[in-house]
């Protein structure tokens, strides 16, 4: 059992050349040398010739997995994968909900990049407490003051130093670390990461004073107990760490460390400082929602006597089946105990539970709440939430939004069509909110899911991972219908001309559901039944909701559901002999074709909420691009760097516009979209739409 | 209720009447009190008082967050609409959505040249025809004429009103009876609307006195003030 305070779940995000495999890399070694001098050495003595990449070869070192765990002085952390692509998805949702800290690493050269910009909101989104790294300090141009500055500026961090240099570039030795006011040193020798303490040289002496003194007075800003200190004069390095460690978990402000991952300079600090001032699990609250309690949040606890609750964020394939990382948020889990999927309401008994090391799997007997830990052969997708039985809650809500587009796939051979179907399976167990059916009418695969730039990860990750080639059509909208006013319907459905007949009268109307709910949110329909006197026999009520149902699928206009119809019935006539269900359910769908068309039908079409950040100077572009797609611009926000503009703009208009945003803003502009309503055609737009559908309608007939 | 009787019955009339007709294209009106009275929630009926008539209004805000401003318009208008029984007040709060823009500067020190040049920016490019502009929370009272002077050009060349909510920023302000500060008095020759908010335990009423009108210095009650429980302007 762990204590929680030597627990950390932390990830490494940075932007793509900054040395973020290097760091990680590094962090195993030093992590794992612990264990390696007494197993190793004393069997060959391999550890004191080899340099540290043949090292790493020769331990087959991964950082593949998605959690490995590591121990560090008495601490156990374990690093979590962070996707590497930073587009908005849901797999990054994920792997940042499971964090509870993170070190972003910046290169000293190139400092605050787009991609550490992306990396860094959506660390603040999810409200993750992080450590800055600026790492290749050895190279030319390196300047950790600058990139320091620009998390300020860039970013709006509270970035404080918390080390100063010894030397600079091809000359730097080690760091002086402003809290215990001591040098570092990592003297290159045999083992590459000797690291020495020593006094402060004097020719630093001043500078570090002055550093220290604008560390204090930051973090004295945030701290009441160290203003008193310092008033006091009595400030302890016990007081100052766990002043920082309070400002940091609270997001209110980021210690900036500095090194080279490269040259083995500055990782054991690193360390320190993860344990230092990154938070522990029992830090952090972490809100789950009661599914028997309508989504109702509630705080978990981490207390391992406390009902157990694990979110599933990660599924690998490994030549042993299925595995799945779990993260566990209250209670623990053992081996043979029985857990309860709230997704698929199923229960199942905990066969394997492993952990992962850089280089070993360690099987458990039980894993405690905070910790990350694999089940081998658990039929899930990745996000759903494991619970005691006696619970029922979700670790994300369990809505999921119906897709907004789709896209017809046709893999080129007979082996991309294997790899293809292998690789939807997969995709639509890791994500809801990805769905693949076959057209019936055209035979076509089609994958539907919340925008353009989801589907083509998913397509590019069906190339690139499975190896299935496919062909891919035009993505398409999908619309629906509604009405707007009530229109009354009066149907005979007869056909008596030679054997059974079939005899239906049904009389009633339709008219729009009025939104309910607070949000606008929409019922689909409703049925009501106000035949009196028998007119209808019972029999045949169900026949009508039937029919009327059928003719909701597909409406006449572009072919697309109809949403959101009330339907009355309240007369009709039968037939003794020749009235049936099917009959009923014919004159139903025909009585609701004649009506509709009377009730001023409209188009609707999915409105996506847009939000699109972009630096200042191209502002303008931005506002004109969303005017042109018939956009709405909701708000906007401006700070020093960058605008960020939200806006409502029907998806339709969206096709493409990641590539012209990319073009008006030199690259540096980027967006994200969600679906935020169906929304009215305009009728202009209505007109060529309906145009364009019965246009297909008579090439298919043809 | 019809949106033209809810607009003819509303006490923003009054309000326009106490200042001779409104505050007008290319004027400058400001609310000031001390903190905490109520001027966000007064300024946003402004604003939901000139999207019910069909113009197109930017709100300005420098909180940096902007979500607290859109939910204030979504109480104001509900206190509205449900106060009247408006007739199909969804579909109307949803139109008038779309003509209404918050445009939040988080930028510290942000300067008015800036502020503009967006404003400009959207109205232009993003071929947004505001007929109204109101900055909440911009600290006037520490502003330069010179400012102030780029603001009221701004209003004349774009053909707009705009309002201020303005709360002094030194603690040691002195407020008189109408709750104006001092501070305000430098600006008294560039704006043309300028009403005090000062909260009445008698009454238990925010009173709302013009203490200048359009063409006019006066100093009169103005048949309105705050609702202390909706912090809406009523009769």
């Amino acid at each position: 059992m762990t204590d929680l305070r030597h627990l950390r779940n932390i990830g490494i995000s940075a932007h793509i050349d900054s040395g973020k495999t290097t760091l990680s890399e590094r962090i195993l070694y030093y992590t794992n040398k612990i264990h390696e001098v007494h197993e190793v050495r004393g069997k060959d003595g391999v550890g004191a010739t080899m340099d540290s990449m043949e090292l790493e070869r020769e331990r087959g070192i991964t950082i593949a997995s998605a959690a490995t765990n590591v121990v560090w002085k008495g601490n156990e952390i374990n690093v979590i994968d962070t996707p590497g692509h930073v587009d908005f998805t849901i797999e990054v949702e994920r792997s940042l909900r499971v964090l509870d800290g993170a070190i972003l690493v910046l290169c000293s050269v190139g400092g605050v990049q787009s991609q550490s910009i992306t990396v860094d909101r959506q660390m603040k989104r999810y409200k993750v407490p992080r450590i800055a790294f600026v790492n290749k300090c050895d190279r030319t141009g390196a300047n950790p003051y600058k990139v320091k500055n620009q998390l300020i500026e860039k970013l709006g961090l509270n970035a404080l130093m918390m080390q100063i240099p010894i030397g600079l570039e091809d000359r730097l030795e080690g760091v002086v670390d402003l809290v215990a006011m001591k040098a570092l040193y990592f003297d290159a020798g045999p083992n590459m990461d000797q690291l020495r303490e020593a006094e402060i040289p004097a020719k630093l002496l001043a500078e570090a004073r002055q550093k220290r003194e604008e560390l204090l007075d930051g973090v004295s800003l945030l701290s009441d107990a160290l203003m008193e200190a310092m008033l006091e004069d009595a400030v302890t390095e016990e007081i100052l760490i766990k002043a920082i460690r309070e400002a940091t978990i609270s997001l209110q402000m980021v210690p900036v460390f500095i090194g080279s991952a490269y040259r083995n300079k500055g990782i054991p600090p690193l360390l320190d400082a993860v344990v230092k001032y990154l938070p522990n699990p029992s830090d952090v609250t972490n809100i789950a929602l009661d599914l028997d309690n309508d989504e109702e949040e509630v705080a978990l606890v981490a207390d391992d006597e406390m009902p157990t609750v694990a979110l599933a964020f990660k599924l690998e394939d490994g030549q042993y089946g299925q595995l799945t990382y779990i993260r566990i948020y209250q209670g623990k889990i053992r081996k043979g105990d029985e857990l309860y999927n709230t997704r698929t309401r199923r229960k199942f008994r905990v066969g394997r539970l492993i952990r992962m090391h850089a280089d070993t799997m360690e099987d458990l007997s039980e894993a405690g709440c905070g910790e990350i830990a694999a089940l081998f052969g658990i039929d899930c997708a990745s996000g759903d939430t494991f619970c005691d039985p006696k619970l029922n809650y979700s670790m994300s809500s369990m809505y999921v939004p119906k897709p907004v587009i789709s896209l017809a796939v046709h893999p080129v051979d007979k082996k991309a069509s294997d790899n293809m179907a292998k690789a939807l399976n997969r995709f639509t167990k890791e994500d809801p909110t990805f769905r693949t059916f076959v057209d019936p009418e055209s035979n076509q695969t089609i994958i539907q899911g919340m925008g353009e730039l989801h589907l083509e990860v998913y397509v590019e990750r069906m190339k690139r991972e499975y190896k299935a080639l496919v062909e891919v059509g035009r993505p398409e909208v999908a619309y629906r219908e509604a009405i707007t006013q009530r229109a009354d319907f009066i149907y005979t459905h007869k056909k008596q001309t030679g054997g059974s007949g079939q005899y239906a009268k049904v009389a009633g109307y339709i008219e729009p559901l009025v939104s309910t709910g607070d949000d606008g949110e929409e019922a689909d329909y409703e049925f009501v039944d106000e035949i009196k006197g028998g007119t209808i026999p019972t029999e045949f009520i169900p026949s009508c909701d039937k029919g009327f149902q059928l003719a909701m699928k597909k409406g006449t206009q572009v072919g697309f559901p109809i949403i959101g119809v009330r339907v009355v019935i309240n007369d009709g006539a039968y037939h003794a002999v020749d009235s049936s269900d099917q009959a009923f359910q014919t004159a139903a769908l025909g009585a609701f074709r004649e009506a509709f068309e009377n009730a001023k039908p409209v188009i609707l079409e999915p409105l996506m909420k847009v939000e699109v950040v972009a630096p200042n100077e191209f502002q303008g572009s931005v506002f004109a691009s969303i005017n042109q797609r018939r956009g709405v611009i909701i708000s906007s926000n401006e700070d020093n760097q960058a605008t960020t503009v939200f806006a409502e703009v029907p998806l339709s208009e969206m096709f493409g516009y990641s590539t012209i945003l990319r073009s008006l803003t030199q690259g540096k502009g980027e967006f994200t979209m969600e679906l935020s309503k169906y929304g009215r055609v305009p009728a202009s737009v209505a007109e060529n739409l309906r145009k364009e559908y019965a246009e297909k309608r008579r090439q298919v007939q043809k | 209720m019809e949106i033209h009787e809810l607009n003819e019955l509303s006490p923003l009339r009054v309000f326009d009447e106490s200042l001779g007709g409104g505050l007008g294209r290319g004027n400058l009106g400001v609310l000031v009190s001390r903190h905490g009275v109520g001027k966000t929630a007064c300024l946003v009926h402004l604003a939901t008082d000139r999207l019910l008539h069909g113009e197109y209004v930017i709100h300005v805000s420098f909180s940096g967050n902007v979500e607290h401003v859109i939910n204030w318009y979504k109480e104001v208008f509900r206190e509205v609409a449900e106060g009247r029984s408006l007739d199909d007040a969804a579909t109307v709060y949803n139109n008038i959505l779309s003509n209404r823009v918050v445009m939040n500067f988080s930028q510290e020190n942000v300067t008015i040249d800036k502020v503009l040049s967006s404003l400009e920016t959207l109205i232009k490019h993003g071929s947004f025809k505001a007929d109204a502009i109101l900055f909440d929370g911009y600290k006037l009272t520490v502003a330069t004429e010179e400012d102030v002077r780029k603001i009221k050009e701004f209003a004349q060349k774009m053909n707009l009103e705009v309002w201020f909510s303005v709360s002094p920023v030194r603690s040691d302000a002195m407020y008189d009876k109408y709750g104006v500060p001092d501070s305000m008095g430098k600006y008294v020759d560039l704006i043309d609307v300028l009403i005090g908010l000062v909260y009445n335990e008698e009454l238990d009423k925010v009173v709302m006195t013009a203490v200048k009108a359009p063409g006019e210095i006066m100093e009169k009650p103005m048949g309105v003030s705050l609702d202390p429980k909706t912090m809406l302007i009523s009769k």
